[in-house]
């Protein structure tokens, strides 16, 4: 049982990562019917640029909960922008461009990321500090989870639900909405269309780089091509839950994260990736649209 | 007319025979075929400048048979293809013997080459296939995986006495070869391994395999693959709370694998050959003071130090058999027992193994440094 128990956190901690980034992938998608391939790439200049902040401007060793808070924000902040700007540089001038074009951009895109985190950081892996969170474990009758992997769960748990009750109780929630279901008539009932895509990248970048962060925390090593590992993961995951709907690409994390602790644990983890994708091709056999996901009427 | 042709080329090729000849009669070339730039760069510079400084000693003494030695170099950057081409190009040079390279990768690209054209070669590849093709020309100067493998298995069993052992890899080559050798020595030992798992190198998150693993409540966890994993396993398999003992093999050898496991480094026990400011011999030391007054600096790794061997060898080879014909070097050397050389005695098998094996088995200590608790 607590073996069972442990593999439940193993699971629900890398699930909530997923989760976390999925996010980005299915909040674009939703909107503007893209993948932005870029998305996992700015997860690893996140936990790049967290670690420099962290390390050069506030300095190695003082860790306050308050420093770490700011660290956190200036980063999400910075890779906001980047997001931003990867929207206005990369998709805005192909938006009525054939879908296929966007995608090139998008991967070309991540090519620029990934290659500039190298530039600027080096090729060699580089490590976070194991100081920025307490290194508290807790042990409940054989089951262990530390701070980090309490903070991991608890944070995106929060993130999470802010997210759900900003897109539908909300005003630009709801223009959010309206835009992911038809983006002409959108416009014309006087919705800001480019707002509305300018705040999906700025939330998207944001969630994506508190996953980042997360990861440099708790894992420590970070690589410039880190990107595509979680970004395909949490690619999938959103998929699974149905891409372009929100609860969808964080149940979908959760479940990811839990089904690869699950085969790891029970079956082998040399097999966990394979039954991975074989769950991802049922599921899609018998709801081609996700878990959650609409049924999309066939356009003529 | 066909006469005249055949007197012309006759006379061509002893023309072009006698220039040869006149020019071997000047230096003997030794090729370096090493990864001097790209991932393994610093590796690479480290063994071109370990030849360079034996090469200028040798050169002081007065050369080798009265000639001097040349250096010629090959940046191979690790890479099988430039590997093949590198060789190409030291053969065409005129070289000896060839120090390289670095990696198994690039050395098994080159090795037909040289074989197909007489050129001694001698890697510190570790790699098993390396020696399995037989070529007269090739000498490993580093120990192979399945050494590495044998001492570990002794080591859990005889001297740890692990009574239940896990054994983890990542999907290299490499490592999985290293990993499938030491199941093998243990079983040969009556080793009980009661789990072979595989990791995916990257993934940084292990623990829901090290959960299983905990299940299994072993006395050892061995882990054959690289550090960046290696101190991520270390440091979760801590943070779950599993007492096993942790074995890293070779290329856990790593300043970064200590950093990544933090707090967890202590205690962790790694398996290598010895690193070169331990080697206890006089040759070593001197070597490493050279070294030292003509670069400002220490060699990369050991890695140097054994190619070094290599290439003293096949110099005492040379000063032996009194020629330079490479047949009548690598017979010598095949038989080769009991030569001096700065990683300790170095013997060679008719496969062109080297025999021996220093394998050591050091603790982490709090302070990251070494202690030696086996060889």
């Amino acid at each position: 049982m607590d073996i069972f128990l442990q593999q439940l956190i193993n699971g629900l901690t890398v699930g909530s990562l997923y989760a976390l980034v999925a996010l980005g992938y299915t909040m674009v998608y939703g909107v503007m019917k893209l993948i932005n391939f870029a998305h996992g790439d700015l997860v690893a200049l996140s936990a790049f640029a967290g670690l420099t902040i962290y390390v050069e401007i506030f300095g190695e060793g003082k860790n306050s909960i308050l420093l770490v808070l700011g660290v956190f924000v200036i980063t999400a902040l910075i890779i906001s922008l980047v997001g931003v700007l990867l929207e206005r540089l990369a998709y805005r001038p192909l938006r009525t461009a054939p879908r296929l074009s966007a995608v090139v951009s998008a991967l070309g895109a991540s090519l620029v990321i990934q290659n500039s985190i190298m530039l600027i950081w080096g090729p060699n892996m580089k490590i976070f500090p194991s100081n920025l969170f307490p290194s508290t474990v807790w042990n409940l009758s054989g089951v262990v989870f530390t701070f980090t992997q309490v903070m991991i769960m608890g944070i995106s748990a929060i993130l999470m639900v802010a997210l759900y009750i900003f897109i539908n109780k909300t005003k630009m929630g709801t223009a959010i909405r309206a835009t992911a279901i038809d983006q002409d008539a959108a416009k014309l009932m006087g919705i800001n269309v480019n707002k509305v895509i300018m705040t999906i990248f700025i939330i998207g970048s944001a969630l994506g780089a508190v996953a980042g962060l997360f990861i440099g925390i708790n894992y420590r090593g970070i690589t410039f091509d880190m990107g595509w590992t979680y970004g395909l993961n949490a690619f999938v995951a959103a998929i699974m839950g149905g891409i372009g709907n929100i609860p969808g690409a964080m149940l979908g994390g959760i479940l990811l994260g839990l089904f690869n602790a699950m085969i790891s644990g029970y079956i082998s983890s040399e097999w966990a990736e394979t039954f991975t994708f074989v769950l991802l091709v049922v599921i899609l056999i018998f709801r081609p649209t996700g878990i959650l996901g609409e049924t999309i009427a066939e356009k003529v | 007319m066909k006469r005249t042709f055949l007197k012309l080329a006759t006379s061509i090729v002893a023309c072009s025979a006698l220039v040869a000849s006149l020019n071997a009669a000047d230096v003997i070339k030794i090729g370096v075929q090493a990864p001097i730039t790209g991932k393994y760069a610093n590796e690479g510079q480290s063994i071109d400048n370990g030849v360079r400084l034996i090469v200028d000693q040798y050169n002081a003494k007065g050369g080798v048979l009265g000639k001097k030695l040349e250096v010629v170099s090959c940046d191979d950057e690790g890479v099988a293809q430039k590997a093949a081409i590198c060789a190409r190009k030291l053969v065409n040079a005129g070289v000896l013997a060839v120090i390289g390279s670095y990696t198994s990768g690039a050395t098994e690209a080159a090795q037909p080459t040289y074989y197909r054209n007489g050129v001694l070669q001698t890697s510190d590849g570790t790699s098993d296939s390396l020696t399995k093709h037989k070529y007269w020309t090739f000498f490993r100067n580093s120990f192979p995986n399945s050494a590495e493998a044998e001492f570990t298995a002794n080591y859990f069993v005889n001297v740890k006495h692990y009574k239940k052992i896990a054994v983890l890899s990542d999907y290299s080559s490499y490592a999985t070869g290293l990993a499938d050798a030491t199941v093998k020595a243990l079983k040969k030992v009556n080793g009980n391994v009661i789990y072979r798992g595989k990791i995916k190198s990257g993934t940084q998150n292990f623990t829901a395999v090290l959960t299983k693993i905990k299940s299994l409540n072993p006395d050892v966890i061995y882990f054959s693959g690289y550090y960046n994993d290696g101190g991520l396993l270390r440091a979760q398999q801590i943070q779950l709370g599993i007492k096993a003992d942790f074995v890293g093999g070779d290329s856990n050898d790593n300043p970064d694998f200590m950093k990544l496991a933090g707090d967890s480094a202590k205690g962790t026990y790694l398996i290598n050959v010895p690193t070169p400011d331990i080697l206890p011999y006089d040759l070593a030391k001197k070597f490493l003071k050279d070294y030292k007054a003509k670069y400002g600096m220490m060699p990369a790794s050991i890695w140097t130090l054994l190619n070094i061997d290599g290439l003293r060898a096949v110099l005492h080879g040379v000063e032996q058999t009194k020629s330079t014909d490479t047949k009548k070097i690598s017979n010598f050397l095949h038989t080769l027992k009991g030569f001096p050389g700065i990683t300790g005695p170095v013997n060679f098998r008719s496969d062109g193994e080297r025999i021996g094996g220093g394998y050591m088995a050091y603790e982490v200590q709090a302070d990251n440094s070494y202690k030696i608790v086996y060889k």
